[in-house]
């Protein structure tokens, strides 16, 4: 049992957080968003220095892993660049990018961005995807644009291990991203708690505020484990890398609700302020949250998919 | 990465999965019923386990072991417990007290406890909790004084699991009171079946033998039955409960009984609302998250460290999983007409699941104490 990523891609992890951070860091969003023409060079030049889109995550558990690591360090500074989707290129339709979208209004985080992307269903339909011109403003949409889709294949009928394969890893590095945002919502909340003083001590001293910030540090370690169990089905090409990608993003859409409800209560008012990193995070992280699929509709895929036999774990239907 | 426990692992899982069923009859839910057929079928199986070196697999070669890996030792725990415990009581003596013996006990205590413990001979039960001092453990206030060459305890226990049918008692008493209330707290290896000691089972939702007082009235012991240096009993404790850090695979008797549901339901399944279906899907999912949690912990454990803000969430979540798990089974067992011998089956098992799984953030360091560990942990880093 190796229960880790590799060390080179944990030391990739640290220096692209590093080489955000030095960029920006939380600058990145801010900036992105008041001038949503830079949002591009303000982020991919940076992770182009380490390497970031030479990276081939099918090509090898390797490439994969150090993929994941980025996309976490990613969504520490809530960069608004599609690193994931960037890191999910196919291999074969010389796109920028793929995303993962539902059946019905199909949309991405591509607003503004140029270059060719491709998206592709949880049936594995393939499509190359236009982003249509955005419809409101970076700080309602989070960049969120509708795509307009001309299809090229019709769900993997040919190669069906491809299409479930572009759709695991299209839901997974997402994830990874979103998980590096938890990350970042219990760190500034546990700082801001140990800071603020009321009632002549500090918050954290209160176990009622302790409480909230352990069970949503449950939720965020769960998410931490499921994603590394989910990279790990892709990377060991196993047949249902697809339902462990859905069952990994059912825990994740649903740890984000609670991390973020407690970061925001235990922030109080100061937590909606722009002056705030905790504001930005949020924000930015509701395009994660509701594409492709939200959760009960993540869980209505995840059930529907599993039917009977249920995710592979200690015992199947025969050894129960 | 590699979330394959490897060969041994796997071989160790057919193995056991084989014994359970040639071996534990497939009504059993536990020794702890009032049918005493269901103890015995437990005390044979450990003589079985036993004869097959596989009950103290984590013990060192010296004391009857076989000093496998943490992952074995995953497997055992999960497979005993997704078969309702076929051990029955033995999991205390060997998962901890024989390693505490072990590590802190004399030549004779070694030689004295650990071979029945590792035949599958003898019960242990754990005198800690007190009426005054429950999640407050070093509240305890069962006294040994110092009588001649040995010492006299009196005091009371209680929720001790096991007592009735224990021969020993692992015991904390109070031998002194220094500034804080965690020195002055000595380990005695007591006998149950001397007359000073008094047990009274307390009957409970859980069934018969789970819970009991136990009252000591002027228990003479001598030298020789104290555990590790008098007065730093709460060192040897925290040790002890550092060999439970993982505890019960809780999660493995609930993925077991979330996976033969729609086996059991045949064509019913379908017939399920979609909502509760889903719900199953989800307890599917947890079963996994606090199997991986479990599996930090332990990988941790394998490199000799520790960090109790692992461990705190795992027991978190899976005591969790635990309660929302069976409400869940509960539901789907009550809107499906269960019949035949399978399907009633089922319907005890979850009944039971049900009904101890309501213990499950009591038991073994409430939930309360483990968010309390966990924010220390977590707040520490600050």
């Amino acid at each position: 049992m190796i229960i880790d990523l590799s060390d080179a891609a944990l030391e990739l992890g640290r220096l692209a957080r590093r080489a955000l951070d030095e960029a920006g860091g939380d600058r990145l969003v801010q900036i992105a968003e008041q001038e949503p023409d830079r949002r591009e060079s303000l982020v991919a030049p940076v992770l182009a220095e380490l390497g970031a889109w030479e990276l081939d995550p099918r090509g090898s558990g390797d490439e994969l892993e150090a993929a994941a690591a980025l996309c976490r360090s990613a969504g520490w500074w809530s960069v608004a660049y599609p690193v994931a989707e960037r890191l999910c290129r196919p291999v074969d339709l010389g796109a920028a990018g793929t995303v993962v979208v539902a059946d019905v209004r199909p949309a991405g985080p591509l607003a503004g961005l140029g270059g060719r992307w491709a998206a592709v269903t949880l049936g594995g339909r393939r499509s190359l995807a236009t982003p249509r011109p955005p419809a409101a403003a970076p700080r309602t949409s989070a960049f969120v644009v509708e795509l307009d889709l001309q299809p090229i294949d019709d769900g993997g009928a040919d190669s069906p291990g491809r299409a479930a394969g572009d759709a695991a890893l299209g839901l997974v590095l997402p994830c990874w991203t979103l998980l590096g945002m938890l990350d970042r919502a219990i760190d500034l909340t546990r700082a801001y708690v140990v800071e603020r003083h009321q009632f002549g001590q500090p918050l954290a001293s209160f176990q009622g505020v302790q409480f909230q910030l352990t069970d949503a540090e449950v939720e965020r370690s769960g998410v931490e484990e499921l994603a590394k169990y989910a990279l790990w089905s892709i990377e060991a090409g196993r047949d249902d890398a697809l339902d462990d990608a859905l069952a990994l993003r059912l825990a994740a859409v649903e740890a984000a609700e609670v991390v973020f409800r407690v970061a925001h209560q235990l922030h109080g008012a100061v937590g909606f302020c722009d002056e705030t990193a905790l504001s930005w995070l949020s924000r930015f992280s509701q395009p994660l949250r509701r594409l492709p699929l939200g959760p009960s509709a993540t869980l209505d895929q995840l059930t529907s998919r599993i039917g009977r036999h249920g995710l592979s774990g200690l015992f199947d239907a025969a050894t129960a | 990465m590699d979330y394959d426990m490897g060969e041994a692992a796997a071989a160790l899982r057919d193995e056991l999965r084989r014994l359970v069923r040639e071996n534990v009859p497939p009504d059993f839910l536990g020794a702890f019923t009032d049918d005493p057929a269901d103890l015995a079928v437990a005390q044979k199986f450990c003589h079985l386990l036993a004869e097959q070196g596989l009950l103290c697999l984590a013990w060192p070669e010296e004391y009857g072991g076989r000093g496998v890996s943490q992952w074995e030792q995953t497997v055992v725990r999960e497979e005993m417990w997704a078969h309702h415990e076929p051990r029955g009581a033995q999991y205390m003596g060997v998962n901890w007290v024989g390693p505490a013996i072990m590590r802190h006990g004399t030549d004779e205590q070694r030689r004295t406890h650990l071979p029945p413990i590792a035949r599958g001979d003898v019960i242990w039960c754990q005198g800690f909790s007190e009426p005054d001092a429950g999640s407050d453990l070093a509240s305890l206030q069962t006294a040994a004084r110092r009588d001649g060459d040995g010492w006299r305890i009196s005091g009371q226990k209680i929720w001790t699991s096991y007592a009735t049918m224990a021969q020993w008692c692992f015991l904390l008493a109070r031998t002194s009171r220094g500034e804080k209330k965690q020195h002055g707290i000595t380990v005695f290896l007591v006998p149950m079946s001397d007359p000073a000691i008094e047990v009274r089972p307390i009957a409970s939702m859980l069934g018969p033998h789970h819970l009991n007082e136990v009252f000591i009235d002027d228990l003479w012991v001598t030298e020789a039955d104290v555990l590790g240096p008098v007065d730093e009993g709460w060192k040897v404790v925290q040790e002890v409960l550092a060999f439970e850090r993982v505890g019960i695979a809780r999660y493995a008797r609930c993925e077991r009984l979330l996976r033969l549901a729609p086996a059991v339901l045949g064509d019913r399944w379908e017939g399920l609302p979609a909502e509760l279906r889903g719900r199953w899907a989800r307890m599917l999912t947890h079963c996994r998250r606090a199997r991986l949690l479990a599996y930090r912990v332990v990988a941790l454990q394998g490199r000799g460290q520790v960090r109790p803000a692992d461990a705190a969430a795992y027991r978190i979540a899976v005591t969790r999983l635990d309660q929302e798990s069976a409400e869940v089974l509960a539901e789907i067992v009550s809107l499906a007409a269960l019949t035949g011998d399978d399907a009633q089956r089922f319907a005890r098992a979850v009944e039971d699941h049900r009904r101890y799984s309501v213990s499950a953030t009591v038991a073994s360091g409430s939930i309360e104490m483990q968010r309390i560990l966990l924010a220390r942990a977590l707040l520490a880093a600050s």
